[in-house]
């Protein structure tokens, strides 16, 4: 889309709102990007972190 | 024990225990997962044990011992491990030995010794050493000792039976890794596949088994599955479409000699096991044959079935798996339109036309993964168990520490996003833009995706406005036009986006119903200046555990960009599962 004449915002970014409130679910801990992410949540890593290593 | 858990010589295989079937597979040097057959050269083996002056007989040949044996031939046991007498349905062992109340739950009276009394016999001992001739068979296979297993569970295993089967395994000497999901493994064993490509999808598992049927609806996003409902039927499975046709053979023979073979339990043994044989060889050929010898008064018994004819007797059956199905994806809040694939596992999914009543009763964008079907599926029967062996080979060299810490509740209970989060297209405004999803709704986090999109023509500054998605189906008449057999022509309707599907539920039906994203809250707006002629804009959306949501935005090949930070919800605390 084409910006709007006058739109501005502090460094080209307006943040509106927050995201819905979420649903807590089970993820089934199986197959190989499970174990990573367990492997991430267990270490508190992030992505770019655990790309890292 | 925990130093002999810890020794590294651990040779690990998938078992899928089943009531009807059990199959044991291995991961080949390559990843590849392989079924294993036993010494009699079966890939399924019934689960079934039978017992003849104290020689124990497992698989094919106990099964044979339901005709002259039935007493001393345990059968249908998976679903009693772990439970009370009184919670079971014991009509499947009808025809083998019945289970008795014991002290710790079920069990068994059968003559399992050279003696002419009875023992009693718990169903952990037998599943014990039903795991054990498992582990001999796929241990001499291997060449090696197998000492430890993933094995496949129902969804509605409670944790009871679980304890219990560990207990048996542990008494087969197998140490069970990890217990899975029937359907879960099924995905697995879809996706471990060199050439699968993973990407977002709503999966639903129709497990067709022997003695019951079970339903699950999965979200796959990004290689991580959630199951978002599931729906058993503890009635239905193969075993019914058996009865169509021990009925029907059974009248057959009535009309020719007047006495119901149904009637005699060693007749009614013949009939079921033949029926079955028939009923594979109807998934296969297009006609089968059935024949018993000495049926009912020492008289044979030989007729032909042609698949049609065994199709129009089981209609009703059919219907019923349609119906599970199609419940199971109410119970998940969705429309048959948001299902991307089915699985068929199980047994009974060989049947062509289950697969085929499927294809009509889902879009064509639907791809359902059934021999019948589709000429990439993987073996139904196989498929659980493949799936074992892949999450086996994944964790064998984990400590046992290690895997329950992994497995733990803390981390697979997980905030899922509610909603689709999306980009805005084509106008800025909120109620008129097309909407182009980034993240699907029941997506796990922390999730990151990047997409690009074009901007208009012309270039210049553009405005980037993320928003969530919700998505709604539209009904809607088709236009009078000559159609050619009520269906809408695939051609017909504008495909720009490929998430626009038609669908006829009913032939009758005029309407045409489409599923249509519309845009909801806007999350941000953020504006990339001075794009290219025909540039792209690549937008990355970082969505974090808790919630808050970073994004960077960018001219494709352009440098810096813009990034921006998005707070988490004010109640996070909320969220019921």
């Amino acid at each position: 889309p084409i910006l709007p004449e006058g739109w501005s915002a502090e460094k080209d970014f307006k943040a509106v709102g927050p995201l819905s409130p979420p649903t807590q679910r089970n993820i089934e801990p199986v197959g190989p990007h499970f174990l990573a992410h367990a492997r991430r949540k267990r270490h508190k890593r992030t992505f770019s972190e655990d790309e890292r290593i | 024990m925990s130093a002999e858990e810890s020794a590294p010589a651990r040779t690990a295989i998938g078992i899928g225990f089943g009531n009807s079937y059990s199959s044991i597979a291995y991961t080949t040097g390559d990843g590849k997962a392989e079924v294993i057959a036993n010494e009699e050269g079966d890939r399924q083996i019934p689960s079934i044990l039978s017992y003849i002056e104290g020689e124990e007989f497992q698989g094919t040949q106990a099964k044979a011992q339901l005709i002259r044996n039935p007493k001393n031939t345990v059968a249908y046991f998976r679903d009693f491990l772990g439970k009370d007498f009184k919670s079971i349905d014991p009509s499947p062992c009808h025809a083998s030995a019945h289970p008795v109340e014991h002290s710790s739950g079920i069990a068994f009276s059968i003559r399992d010794t050279e003696a002419e009394s009875e023992n009693t016999v718990t169903v952990s001992e037998i599943t014990t050493r039903h795991l054990k001739r498992l582990k001999t068979s796929a241990s001499d296979f291997l060449g090696k000792e197998v000492n430890a297993a993933v094995i496949t569970v129902p969804t509605d295993y409670s944790v009871a039976q679980k304890e219990g089967l560990k207990a048996s395994a542990k008494g087969a000497g197998i140490e069970v890794l990890q217990f899975i999901h029937e359907p879960v493994s099924a995905v697995l064993a879809y996706d471990a596949r060199p050439d699968a490509k993973l990407s977002d999808k709503i999966i639903l598992v129709a497990d067709l088994g022997g003695t019951r049927s079970d339903v699950a609806v999965v979200a796959s996003r990004g290689g991580m599955y959630s199951i978002l409902a599931t729906a058993h039927d503890y009635d239905l499975g193969g075993a019914k479409l058996d009865k169509v046709l021990i009925d029907h053979f059974a009248k057959e023979f009535i009309k020719k000699h007047k006495t119901d073979p149904r009637k005699n339990e060693r007749s009614l043994a013949k009939l079921k096991l033949e029926s079955e044989a028939t009923r594979k060889a109807l998934s296969l050929g297009a006609t089968a044959s059935f024949s018993v010898e000495s049926l009912a008064d020492g008289i044979d018994f030989t007729a032909t079935i042609n698949r049609t004819r065994f199709e129009l007797l089981a209609n009703k059956v059919f219907g019923s798996f349609i119906r599970l199905i199609e419940g199971a994806v109410q119970k998940a809040e969705l429309d048959v339109l948001d299902i991307d694939e089915i699985i068929l596992t199980g047994g009974t999914s060989h049947t062509p036309k289950i697969a085929s009543n499927l294809q009509t009763h889902f879009p064509q964008s639907t791809a359902i993964l059934a021999p019948a079907t589709s000429v990439t599926a993987i073996n139904p029967s196989e498929l659980s168990a493949r799936g074992a062996a892949i999450q086996a080979s994944l964790i064998a060299e984990y400590d046992t520490e290690d895997i329950e810490q992994s497995t733990h509740p803390m981390v697979t209970v997980t905030p899922h996003i509610s909603k689709a989060i999306g980009v805005l297209c084509i106008s800025d405004d909120e109620q008129k833009g097309i909407f182009k999803k980034l993240v699907e709704a029941e997506t796990a986090v922390p999730a990151r995706r990047t997409a690009h999109f074009a901007v208009p023509r012309e270039g210049g500054d553009v405005i980037v406005k993320i928003c969530e998605g919700v998505r709604e189906i539209k009904v809607s008449k088709p236009e009078p036009k000559p159609k050619t057999n009520g269906k809408p022509e695939g051609e017909d309707d504008v495909d720009d986006d490929e998430d626009d599907e038609d669908e006829d539920d009913e032939d009758e039906e005029d309407e045409i119903r489409e599923k249509v994203w519309k845009a909801g809250k806007v999350l941000a707006e953020t504006a990339v200046k001075g794009v290219k002629k025909g540039g792209k804009v690549e937008v990355q959306v970082n969505v974090g555990g808790d919630l808050a949501v970073q994004l960077i935005v960018r001219e494709v090949g352009g440098k810096g960009g813009v990034r921006g930070n998005i707070g988490k919800p004010t109640t996070v605390e909320n969220g019921s599962a």
